[in-house]
C-alpha cells in the first residue's frame, strides 16, 4: 500500500488543483511543440532543395534560440506561481507528519507525471503539426509541396533533453522554496497581512521622464543608419519605463486619485480606486510583462507581415526591372561607346528573338562613390579610418548626367555650369541649398527631388543615397580626378528592362543574355568593360526565403508570445480571485449589492486588462517611425501601405485579447461567486 | 414598542443532494423592544448562525415572518435587499470583517461611501463616534497594524456610522482576549445606555452577562429566556451559567 502513495498523492494533488494545472500543462505541451517544430524545420533538408532554404534555415536556427530561452523563463514563471499557490497544502503536509523529504517526493513524482506527460503529448503533437508548419512554410516561400510525414530524430532528441533540463530546474527551484520555508508560514502564506502601497513617486516620474525620452528618441530620429542604433536603445529604454509606470505611476496615480477627497468617496471610485492600488502593487510586475509581451509580438508581426506582404515591392527596389545589366569601367568614354551601346542592343535583341518584347527600359550612367556630407561640402574619407556610420551623415552619392535625367524622367530641364539637380532617396533631405566637392567651387542646387529611379545598389546599403544630376558628367570626373584622384571609384552604367513573360521564362532570357555576353566577352578580351547581369525572376526565390522565413518566424515567436500572455493574463484572474474571494463576501455583509460589486470587479478588470493592451498600442505608435525607417531598408517605402499593415495587425491582436479576457474573467467570476455559496 | 418582531419562523436545509433534510429552525418566537441588549445563547448547532442569518436578511426563512420596524423582511424586494441592510442593520462579525486594502477609517465609511453621502457629513458623522470608542488616532492605520480589539473596535464605529435601526453582534468577542473583550463588552453596554438596540449571539456566558436579557436556543426553537433585571453583572453570570448547566445536563422546563 505505502509503496504508491508518494505518486498518488501527486496524482490527487495535481487533480485537485486542476485550474492551477491544466494551463499550466497546456503550456508545457505548447512550448515542448513548438521548440520540436521549429527545431524540426530548421534542420529540414527539404528546404535544401530550394534557393532561398539556406536563408530560411538560417532564421529558423536562430528562432530555435529564441524560443528555447523563453521557455526556460516562462515555465518558470508559471511554475512559481503553482508553488505559491500550493504551499499551503505542503504545509498542512507538513503539519501532519510528512517531513520536507516526503514533500520533496511528492512534488518530484508531480514533476515527472506533467514532465513526461507533456514532452510524450508536446512531441506526438510537434511531429503531427510539423507537417502543417511545413505545408504553411512551403506556401509562404511558394515552394512545391511534398507529401509524407518525416521524423527527425535529432529534433526530438533536442527537444526532450531541453525540456528535461527545464523540468529538472523547475524541480529544484520549487524544492528550494519549500525548503526554506516553515510549516505554519506556509499554511498561511496566502494571508499574510499587507502593507498598503506606497507610492514611489521617484521611480514614477522617473518612468514617465524615460518614456518620454524613448518616444521623442523614435519621432525625431531622422536617418536610418542610426535608427538600427538607436531602436536598441529605445526599446531599452520602453521596456524599463513600462516596469517603472506599471509599478509605481499607477499606484501613485490611485494615491492622486485618493487623496482628491470628493472623486475618491463615491460609491464608483471607493472600492476600485483603493484595491486598484493593491492589485497595481501585486500585479504591476506582470501587467508590465504582459505589455512588453503584447508590444514584441505586435512590433514583430506587424513588421514581418509588412516585409512578407511587401516582398513584391522589395524585389522591386532591389532590382528595379525584370533584367538589369550593369556595365562598369574605369574611364567614362568607354561606358557611352560603341562597343557599350552594343552591348545594350544585343541584351535586348536576345530578348526579341525569343520572342518577347522588352519594355520600360532604364539607362544611365553614374559616378558612384560614399562619402560624408558636411555642412554642405563632399568630403572624401581617408580611405583608412573605415566608414562611421553612426554619425549619419555619411552618403552614398550618385553622380549623374542631365541628359539621362531628362530622358528618363521626360523633363527638358536645363542646368548651367554651376547648377546641379538633386535627389534623395530613403525618406531623408537634404539640408543644405549647395553642394560642393572638397576643394572646388560650390554648385547651386536647383532643384530638389526625391526617390529617383533606383538602380538596386541603393536598396542594398543602409545608407541614403544622394543623386547628383550634373550637365556633364565627364567634365565632373575630370575635375574630382584632379582634386580627389584616390576617392575616385568607378564609373558604371545601368540598363533595364522589363518582359512580358513567366519566372521560367524571363530565367531562359536571363541564361541566354549571359550566354552572348561571355561569347562577346571572349570576342574583345581587350575591352575595358565589365558587364554583369542580373535577373529579378532568378533572385526571387531566395528573396522569398528571407521574408517568407522572416514571416514564418515572426508568426511562430508570435503564436509562443500570445501564449506565453494568456497563460499570464490566465493566472493573474485566477489569484485575483483567490484573493477578492473574502473581499467581496465582507462587502456584501456591510451592504453592497450583487450589481455594484460585479460592476466595481468590472470596471477593475478592465482596466486591468486593458492597460496593457493600450499601452502597448501607445507604444506601437510610437515605435512605427522607426520600424518604418528599418522597413526602408529592405525598399519597403510605401508608407500607407504600412501603416494599415500595422493597424490591421493591431486589430486583430486586439479582436484576439478581447476574446482572452472573456474566457479568463469567467475563471475569475466563477472563482469570486463561487466563494459566496460557502 | 417593539423593534423586531419573529414569529413562526422555520427553516429547512436540503443537503446538497437532496436526500437529508435538516430543521435548522423550528418554530422560533420572540421580540425585541426598542433599546433592548438582547443575547442569544446556545450550542453549536442550535441554529443561532441560521438566526441571525435570517435577521441579517442573507437568507430567507421556510416559512415564518420577520418584521423589521414594521417592514416585513420578506416583503422586501431583492434588489432593495441590500440597501435595506445598509440603511437598518449595523453588524459586528467575531474576524472582524475589515477590508484590508482600506485604512480604518475608510473602512468605517465603506457603507455611508455606498449610500452615496457626500464627504463632509461622513466626517462629521465619524468624529464623535471615533471619539466615543477612542479609535481617532488610529484612524490612518490599516486594519493589519491594529490590534484584534481596536479592528472589532473600528468594526464597531462602522456598524453605528449609519444610525442603524438594529446592531446584529455574530460572536463579537469570539477573538479577543479578556482584556479587550472586556473593553468591548463595556462599550456595547455603553451604546445600549445611549439607547442603541442591540442583538448579540454567543457562546461566552460573560458576554451574555452583559445583556439585558438572555435567549437559550436549543434544536431550533427558543428554549428559555432569563432578564437581568436588577441583578449584577456577577450575578446574572451565576444565573446564565446555572441555566445552562441545566440545559446540558437534560433538565425540561416544559
Amino acid at each position: 500500500m505505502k509503496k504508491g502513495i508518494y505518486s498518488r498523492l501527486a496524482l490527487t494533488g495535481i487533480k485537485k488543483n486542476k485550474k492551477l494545472y491544466i494551463p499550466y500543462i497546456l503550456t508545457c505541451i505548447g512550448m515542448v511543440m513548438m521548440f520540436y517544430i521549429i527545431t524540426f524545420l530548421s534542420s529540414s533538408d527539404m528546404m535544401m532543395n530550394y534557393p532561398g532554404g539556406e536563408t530560411m534555415r538560417g532564421i529558423l536556427g536562430f528562432g530555435v534560440y529564441v524560443i528555447g530561452f523563453f521557455a526556460v523563463i516562462f515555465l518558470f514563471y508559471t511554475n512559481s506561481f503553482l508553488v505559491r499557490r500550493r504551499k499551503k497544502e505542503f504545509g498542512l503536509y507538513n503539519i501532519l507528519g510528512m517531513g520536507k523529504r516526503n514533500i520533496a517526493r511528492v512534488m518530484l513524482w508531480e514533476t515527472l507525471f506533467i514532465g513526461a506527460f507533456s514532452i510524450a503529448v508536446g512531441m506526438a503533437l510537434g511531429v503531427l503539426f510539423s507537417k502543417l508548419a511545413e505545408l504553411v512554410m512551403v506556401n509562404i516561400m511558394s515552394m512545391d509541396v511534398t507529401f509524407g510525414v518525416t521524423i527527425d530524430y535529432k529534433a526530438i532528441y533536442y527537444t526532450v533533453v531541453l525540456f528535461a533540463v527545464i523540468f529538472f530546474l523547475i524541480l529544484l527551484n520549487s524544492l528550494r522554496q519549500v525548503h526554506l520555508s516553515n510549516p505554519i508560514a506556509l499554511l498561511h502564506s496566502e494571508n499574510a497581512g499587507e502593507k498598503p502601497p506606497k507610492a514611489n513617486w521617484f521611480f514614477a516620474v522617473l518612468g514617465v521622464l524615460i518614456l518620454g525620452c524613448a518616444y521623442y528618441l523614435a519621432v525625431t530620429i531622422k536617418d536610418p543608419v542610426t535608427t538600427l542604433a538607436a531602436f536598441f536603445f529605445a526599446v531599452i529604454m520602453v521596456i524599463i519605463a513600462t516596469y517603472l509606470i506599471f509599478i509605481s505611476g499607477s499606484v501613485a496615480f490611485c494615491k492622486i486619485l485618493q487623496k482628491k477627497k470628493n472623486y475618491y468617496y463615491k460609491t464608483n471610485h471607493f472600492v476600485s480606486v483603493s484595491s486598484m492600488s493593491y492589485r497595481m502593487k501585486r500585479n504591476g510586475a506582470g501587467l508590465a510583462s504582459i505589455c512588453i509581451l503584447c508590444t514584441m509580438v505586435l512590433v514583430m508581426i506587424s513588421s514581418t507581415v509588412c516585409l512578407y506582404l511587401g516582398k513584391e515591392d522589395s524585389l522591386r527596389e532591389r532590382y528595379p526591372r525584370n533584367i538589369n545589366i550593369t556595365m562598369t569601367s574605369q574611364i567614362y568614354s568607354d561606358l557611352i561607346s560603341q562597343d557599350a551601346n552594343s552591348i545594350a542592343k544585343m541584351s535586348i535583341e536576345t530578348a526579341e528573338n525569343m520572342g518577347y518584347s522588352p519594355e520600360n527600359f532604364l539607362d544611365y550612367s553614374t559616378l558612384a562613390f560614399v562619402s560624408y556630407i558636411r555642412n554642405g561640402e563632399i568630403v572624401f574619407d581617408d580611405g583608412e579610418s573605415g566608414f562611421d556610420y553612426a554619425t549619419g551623415d555619411l552618403w552614398q552619392i550618385f553622380m549623374v548626367p542631365l541628359e539621362d535625367y531628362n530622358r528618363i524622367t521626360g523633363s527638358k530641364e536645363t542646368l548651367e555650369n554651376n547648377e546641379v539637380l538633386i535627389s534623395t532617396s530613403k525618406d531623408m533631405n537634404y539640408g543644405y541649398d549647395t553642394v560642393s566637392i572638397k576643394g572646388q567651387e560650390p554648385l547651386n542646387i536647383k532643384t530638389k527631388g526625391t526617390n529617383f529611379e533606383n538602380n538596386g545598389v541603393d536598396t542594398m546599403q543602409i545608407i541614403p543615397a544622394l543623386y547628383i544630376f550634373v550637365p556633364d558628367l565627364g567634365v565632373q570626373i575630370e575635375r574630382i580626378s584632379q582634386t580627389n584622384a584616390e576617392a575616385l571609384e568607378t564609373v558604371s552604367r545601368f540598363i533595364g528592362f522589363d518582359l512580358n513573360a513567366s519566372d521560367t521564362e524571363q530565367v531562359q532570357v536571363y541564361d541566354a543574355i549571359s550566354d552572348n555576353l561571355r561569347n562577346s566577352e571572349i570576342e574583345n578580351p581587350d575591352s575595358s568593360l565589365v558587364v554583369s547581369v542580373e535577373s529579378a525572376s532568378n533572385e526571387k526565390q531566395s528573396f522569398y526565403g528571407l521574408f517568407g522565413g522572416l514571416f514564418f518566424l515572426g508568426i511562430i515567436l508570435g503564436i509562443v508570445f500570445i501564449f506565453a500572455a494568456v497563460l499570464i493574463m490566465y493566472y493573474k484572474q485566477i489569484s485575483e480571485g483567490y484573493e477578492d474571494q473574502s473581499r467581496f463576501e465582507i462587502m456584501q455583509k456591510v451592504g453592497m449589492t450583487k450589481r455594484e460589486i460585479k460592476k466595481s470587479i468590472n470596471s477593475q478588470m478592465l482596466t486591468v486588462f486593458f492597460m496593457p493592451l493600450i499601452a502597448s498600442g501607445v507604444h506601437l505608435a510610437f515605435a512605427f517611425p522607426m520600424i518604418y525607417k528599418m522597413l526602408i531598408l529592405f525598399g519597403l517605402v510605401n508608407k500607407v501601405f504600412l501603416i494599415m499593415v500595422t493597424v490591421g495587425c493591431f486589430l486583430l491582436f486586439a479582436l484576439l485579447y478581447m476574446l482572452v479576457y472573456k474566457i479568463t474573467s469567467r475563471a475569475y467570476y466563477s472563482i469570486v461567486s463561487g466563494g459566496k455559496e460557502k | 414598542m417593539s423593534i423586531l418582531e419573529v414569529s413562526g419562523l422555520r427553516k429547512v436545509y436540503t443537503t446538497r443532494l437532496g436526500g437529508n433534510r435538516v430543521e435548522a429552525l423550528r418554530n422560533v418566537n420572540f421580540s425585541v423592544e426598542n433599546g433592548e441588549y438582547v443575547a442569544i445563547m446556545g450550542e453549536s448547532g442550535s441554529g443561532k448562525t441560521t438566526l441571525l442569518n435570517i435577521l441579517a436578511a442573507l437568507d430567507k426563512p421556510t416559512s415564518g415572518v420577520v418584521v423589521l420596524d414594521g417592514q416585513n423582511l420578506a416583503k422586501i424586494k431583492e434588489s432593495q435587499v441590500a440597501t435595506f441592510r445598509r440603511d437598518n442593520l449595523g453588524f459586528v462579525f467575531q474576524d472582524f470583517n475589515l477590508l484590508d486594502t482600506f485604512s480604518l477609517e475608510d473602512n468605517i465609511y465603506l457603507p455611508l461611501v455606498l449610500a452615496g453621502r457626500p464627504y463632509r457629513e461622513m466626517k462629521e458623522r465619524l468624529d464623535p463616534i471615533a471619539q466615543r470608542l477612542g479609535i481617532t488616532e488610529l484612524l490612518k492605520k490599516y486594519p493589519y497594524e491594529v490590534s484584534g480589539g481596536q479592528k472589532q473596535r473600528a468594526a464597531v464605529a462602522r456598524a453605528l456610522i449609519t444610525n442603524p435601526k438594529l446592531i446584529l453582534a455574530d460572536e463579537p468577542t469570539g477573538a479577543l482576549d479578556s482584556k479587550s473583550t472586556d473593553e468591548l463588552l463595556e462599550l456595547f453596554g455603553e451604546i445600549n445606555k445611549y439607547g442603541q438596540t442591540i442583538l448579540m449571539v454567543t457562546h461566552s456566558v460573560k458576554a451574555a452577562s452583559h445583556a439585558g436579557r438572555v435567549m437559550f436556543i436549543k434544536d431550533g426553537e427558543v428554549f428559555h429566556q432569563i432578564y437581568r433585571a436588577n441583578n449584577t453583572i456577577q450575578q446574572f453570570y451565576q444565573k446564565i451559567s446555572d441555566t445552562l448547566t441545566m440545559l446540558a445536563t437534560g433538565g425540561d422546563r416544559r
